[in-house]
């Protein structure tokens, strides 16, 4: 999996590509806490390029929100597609989480 | 012995010595032999030359003696009294005459004399005078006096038995003399000197060259003089027996020699019957030429010895060089038997076979130091082996407890609730590994109420186990205390939403691991026929409506999973079973199985299954789903747990009595 980052005003704007899944989901939590390190707590993870998540690609999206609120920021989703919105929908997650359909809307939230 | 190292070391060594020792002993004996034959040349030379110089010294005084005579009868005339003198003196001056004679031309001494010879000889009794001439030896006519007189000079005669003189072997040294007649020098007579051969003979004969060498002696005109096989000398010339053995060379040799040639040959000798070298040189006195026969195998016979005394000095010192090289190579090579002794050793496995103290600092004693290394890092190898094993061991039979503890936790008694007809319930699930994170249960809530759901912890193994036994005691609790809690005799108490929202809210307390669990929670009015259900972020199940043989998913909220963050509210939906109308819970192992194409089963297959399972009973149901799964899969890894639960409500007609099922439950805590 890959990560590219790029800063929006006050966010930070972390694209995430391939498949999220046990063996990656430590990476993507690592790297989310490596932003928060770096001071950037508030992130809008751009699902776009995302095939796959599974249950333990969610625990670290969870953890890393948790992470991120308690430093007083916050996480947000935009650009779910295909099996990853299906995930999202079933598991309820849409529902614990911000998640937007564009990174506009994302950022205009965060 | 093996063909070890040793003896390729030896075999190697000894066969390039070998092959040295050879050539060498080979070259030594060529150059031995060429120097040898060139030198044989030289001492062929000197030795024909030497019995020439003696043969010489013994003939050349005699030309000298009998010029000597000739003279004093050309010049002043000798009475026969002055004649018997000087033939007295020659005989007494030289010892190697053995008779001498003054003949004269008929009537030349004495008119009226035909006959006048006076011949002087040695006898044991000293010298005899004897006069030759007679009708019955008319020695004008004989040879030693003809060629001389009329070849008018001094002529040296073949060799002859003398039978009218000495009776011996002898030679003739003959010269005319002459007188004044008319102003003209005219032969007036013949002196002559009887030289006996047979101490040529025997010096000739007794030339001694190597074994079967020999010398021999032509005259003139080939004869031979002496030769060293009986019967030749006298009888034969060179030249015939040339003819006699078709032997071209030796006819040219003989001709050479008679030239008064002299010449190192290589030939083959008819008399030896063996190759050799011919030296001949001429005597020049004579006129005759001496030859002397080298074998050429015996001239290198010195040669050969001399190879053989190498050959064999070689050969000796070859084997001895064979010990030594055997006993070094088996030296060197011992160590390294014995540390393969030890090492099949340690191959058989004795990890503490004992092996030998190697002291040389060579390449086979760091063989040995890393064999000893190599040994102890297995020793401790095989120790921390046989610690993890063990250790692992320990584990596996941990996780194997663990296992039945968690499967134990799951109710298992099918029918559960005999005594209450209106549910047909089945579950089962299998784990991915030995402990996993879904979970079932179902358990009568209240009165009439029959409460039955199916989890999913994320992740798997241990942590995911202890969730989900968390998770399942904690849904159970709060379920019956809800209904507890609650009037038993009023419907409606226990909402599954209620029940989620407050597990939920339990389980994300103090969660620093942010696990989560998706629950189908469902509560059935036994009565009635009448559901609630709620979902956490589970897969919908599926609705098999008996009457229609349809099956549906039912419709989600997408509420979120539970435990992940607190103040979660879930819905409650509401349904209605028909009799024969059943409830397929499971988790995302079914629809997310995998073929060995890593194709997902999908939830579009598990409906058109579902839909000819409708009105079945609700182990059929299971099974058959979990069959189509397993064919699907079809030997491929199966990644996660896969749990079915089915629910077939029989309808309230069935109630075979009022007992309270919460008092009977036949639930196994096995």
């Amino acid at each position: 999996m890959e990560f590219q980052k790029a800063k929006e005003g006050a966010a930070l704007v972390l694209a995430v590509t391939g498949r999220l899944d046990t063996l990656t989901a430590p990476q993507f939590e690592a790297e989310c806490a490596a932003c928060a390190d770096a001071g950037d707590t508030r992130i809008v993870v751009d699902l776009s390029g995302l095939e796959y998540i599974s249950s333990a690609g969610l625990r670290s999206i969870l953890g890393a929100a948790k992470k991120l609120k308690s430093l007083g920021g916050g996480i947000s989703f935009c650009g779910l597609s295909g099996i990853v919105a299906e995930v999202f929908t079933v598991s309820g997650f849409v529902k614990l989480l911000p998640v937007f359909p564009t990174r506009q809307e994302a950022l205009a939230k965060a | 012995m093996r063909r070890g190292i040793a003896l390729r070391l030896s075999a190697l060594v000894l066969s390039s010595t070998g092959l040295v020792l050879v050539a060498v002993v080979a070259v030594s004996y060529i150059l031995a032999r060429e120097a040898l034959l060139q030198s044989a040349e030289v001492n062929a030379r000197n030795l024909s030359q030497s019995l020439v110089n003696r043969i010489e010294a013994v003939l050349t005084p005699i030309p000298p003696v009998v010029r000597g005579t000739v003279y004093a009868l050309e010049d002043g005339g000798l009475t026969d009294e002055g004649i018997i003198r000087r033939q007295r003196r020659m005989l007494t001056d030289n010892d190697a005459v053995f008779g001498t004679s003054v003949s004269f031309e008929p009537f030349a001494h004495k008119p009226g004399e035909r006959y006048f010879a006076s011949y002087m000889f040695r006898t044991p009794l000293g010298f005899k005078t004897t006069h030759l001439g007679s009708d019955s030896y008319r020695y004008h006519y004989m040879d030693w006096y003809q060629l001389p007189r009329e070849l008018d000079r001094l002529v040296w005669s073949e060799p002859y038995y003398d039978r009218g003189g000495g009776n011996v072997l002898m030679t003739t040294c003959a010269m005319p003399f002459h007188r004044m007649e008319n102003g003209r020098p005219v032969v007036a007579g013949v002196v002559t000197s009887d030289v006996a051969l047979e101490w040529l003979t025997r010096l000739v004969a007794g030339v001694s060259v190597l074994d079967t060498g020999y010398a021999y002696l032509i005259s003139q005109s080939g004869a031979y003089i002496t030769h060293p096989e009986p019967g030749v000398a006298f009888n034969e010339t060179i030249f015939s027996r040339a003819e006699e053995f078709h032997d071209q060379q030796l006819r040219l040799l003989g001709q050479d020699m008679i030239r008064g040639g002299s010449r190192f040959v290589q030939m083959k000798s008819l008399h030896a019957g063996k190759e050799g070298f011919l030296m001949y040189a001429p005597l020049p006195s004579t006129g005759w030429s001496l030859a002397v026969f080298f074998p050429r195998d015996e001239m290198l016979a010195r040669v050969h010895r001399q190879a053989m005394i190498s050959a064999g000095l070689g050969g000796g010192g070859f084997l001895i060089l064979a010990l030594i090289v055997a006993l070094i190579a088996r030296g060197i090579t011992r160590p390294l038997r014995r540390l393969t002794a030890a090492a099949s050793e340690v191959a058989g496995g004795n990890l503490k076979a004992e092996l030998p103290t190697i002291s040389a600092h060579d390449e086979v004693g760091e063989l040995a130091e890393s064999f000893a290394n190599m040994q102890t890092s297995l020793r401790r190898h095989i120790r921390d082996l046989t610690e993890a094993t063990a250790s692992r061991e320990r584990m596996a039979s941990e996780l194997r407890i663990a296992h039945d503890i968690q499967m134990g936790i799951l109710p298992k008694l099918f029918p559960p609730f005999p005594d209450r007809p209106e549910i047909d319930l089945f579950a089962e699930l299998t784990p991915a590994r030995e402990v996993g994170g879904d979970f079932y249960d179902f358990f009568p809530c209240g009165p009439d109420q029959f409460c039955f759901l199916v989890g999913d912890v994320s992740g798997k193994g241990v942590p995911a186990a202890f969730y989900m036994a968390v998770a399942k005691t904690l849904i159970k609790a709060v379920a019956e205390s809800a209904a507890d809690g609650g009037r038993r005799d009023t419907a409606g108490v226990p909402d599954p939403g209620s029940i989620l929202a407050r597990a939920s809210d339990d389980l994300a307390q103090d969660n620093e691991s942010c696990m989560f669990v998706t629950i189908f929670c469902a509560m059935l009015d036994m009565r009635t026929g009448r559901v609630r259900v709620a979902s956490a972020g589970h897969n919908p199940p599926v609705l098999l409506r008996a009457a229609a043989g349809t099956a549906e998913y039912l419709p989600t909220h997408g509420d979120p999973v539970a435990g992940a963050l607190p103040g979660v509210v879930y819905s409650t939906d509401e349904l209605t079973l028909a009799p024969g109308d059943a409830i397929l819970l499971y988790t995302d192992g079914v629809t997310e199985a995998m073929n060995p194409a890593q194709e997902l089963f999908g939830e579009e297959r598990l409906l058109v299954r579902a839909r000819g399972l409708a009105g079945q009973p609700a182990q059929r149901v299971c099974e058959d789903v979990r069959a189509e799964v397993t064919s699907y899969a079809a030997g491929a890894e199966q990644s996660d747990d896969i749990t079915l639960l089915t629910l077939r409500y029989l309808g309230a007609g069935a109630n075979a009595g009022s007992t309270p099922p919460g008092e009977t439950n036949g639930i196994s805590k096995s």
